[in-house]
């Protein structure tokens, strides 16, 4: 190998070189201890990403991309308070402050939950998210 | 639920929600824009469900997810105010010879602002093979660039990273 190997550690620790290739780095490796530093902090780093946990979206947050209806009721109540008389702002205080959860919410949960218990693949491995307790099941 | 026609929308959400959550936070670095890239990637998977080929559905998710990131990203850096370095000199420093000790155990929070200090190029790369574990030629089709380009990005980007981590 002509000079020092440089993006090809990563590769080489990705496992993606060549045979050909892989037999070249790691001839240089043995000789140049340098480059065998340089392997070891890339490492670290490579490392270092590979082990940030998944990250939980907020609660119900797909839920209200999916099924934004409850965000719609509220908002027409809204409406409706500011631009009529007090009678309507009676009603509105009266109207149930959440539309009904969906029945589909238990269903997402027990897919959810099932997914992220599944083996197979890295993200789905990783510790499952609590399963919500607050539902009416 | 890879195989036959395409998934749903609310498929995609039940079981592949928090993978594309996670993947658009180690993007943006914060949850605000996360959620913006989420709702971005839904609404073009709702349009382009009809192109989706059975395969890995958190590849294709991925690829989305990082092309809506790149398109925002280029689209803020046509405002003068926000321009950002295209090519920062702060590669692969010469300090890198140092003989610090990374710490035996960095807090994700830290290699998170580490990935935020990264140009967004790299930290794409980056995350494509880290985060989501794309091989390096579904990165090279990803984002466009060939296999060499991918090498040099995630090479590079670990060693910003690690120089990031030991200043951190």
């Amino acid at each position: 190998m002509n000079g020092h190997p440089g993006d090809l550690l990563s590769a080489l620790l990705d496992g993606e070189l060549t045979p050909g290739e892989e037999g070249g780095v790691r001839a240089h490796l043995e000789e140049c201890a340098e480059c065998g530093r340089e392997l070891r902090l890339i490492g670290e780093a490579r490392s270092s990403v590979r082990a940030l946990p998944p990250v939980d979206p907020p609660f119900g947050f797909f839920e209200r991309m999916l099924h934004p209806r409850a965000r719609w009721a509220r908002a027409g109540v809204a409406a409706l308070a500011a631009g009529a008389a007090a009678s309507v702002a009676v009603m509105a205080l009266a109207a149930p402050r959440e539309a009904p959860v969906s029945p589909h919410v238990g269903q997402f949960v027990d897919a959810h939950t099932a997914s992220a218990s599944t083996s197979g693949d890295p993200i789905s491995e990783l510790t499952p998210a609590a399963a919500p307790v607050s539902f009416q099941r | 639920m890879a195989g036959e026609g395409a998934p749903t929308w609310e498929e995609l959400a039940r079981s592949h929600g928090r993978f594309l959550y996670t993947v658009a936070y180690r993007l943006t670095g914060n949850r605000e824009d996360a959620e913006d890239l989420v709702q971005e990637v839904l609404l073009r998977v709702r349009r382009g469900l009809e192109t989706y080929q059975p395969g890995s559905m958190e590849g294709w998710l991925s690829r989305i997810a990082t092309n809506a990131f790149l398109d925002d990203v280029r689209r803020r850096r046509r405002r003068p105010e926000d321009l950002l370095p295209e090519d920062p000199d702060w590669v692969l420093p010469p300090a890198m010879g140092a003989d610090e000790a990374l710490a035996a155990e960095v807090l994700s929070d830290d290699v998170q602002a580490a990935l935020q200090r990264l140009p967004e190029d790299f930290r794409a790369a980056v995350v494509l093979c880290d985060v989501v574990g794309l091989p390096y030629q579904e990165i090279s089709q990803t984002l466009g660039v060939p296999v060499g380009t991918v090498r040099s990005r995630i090479h590079r980007g670990r060693a910003l990273l690690r120089e990031a981590l030991t200043r951190a």
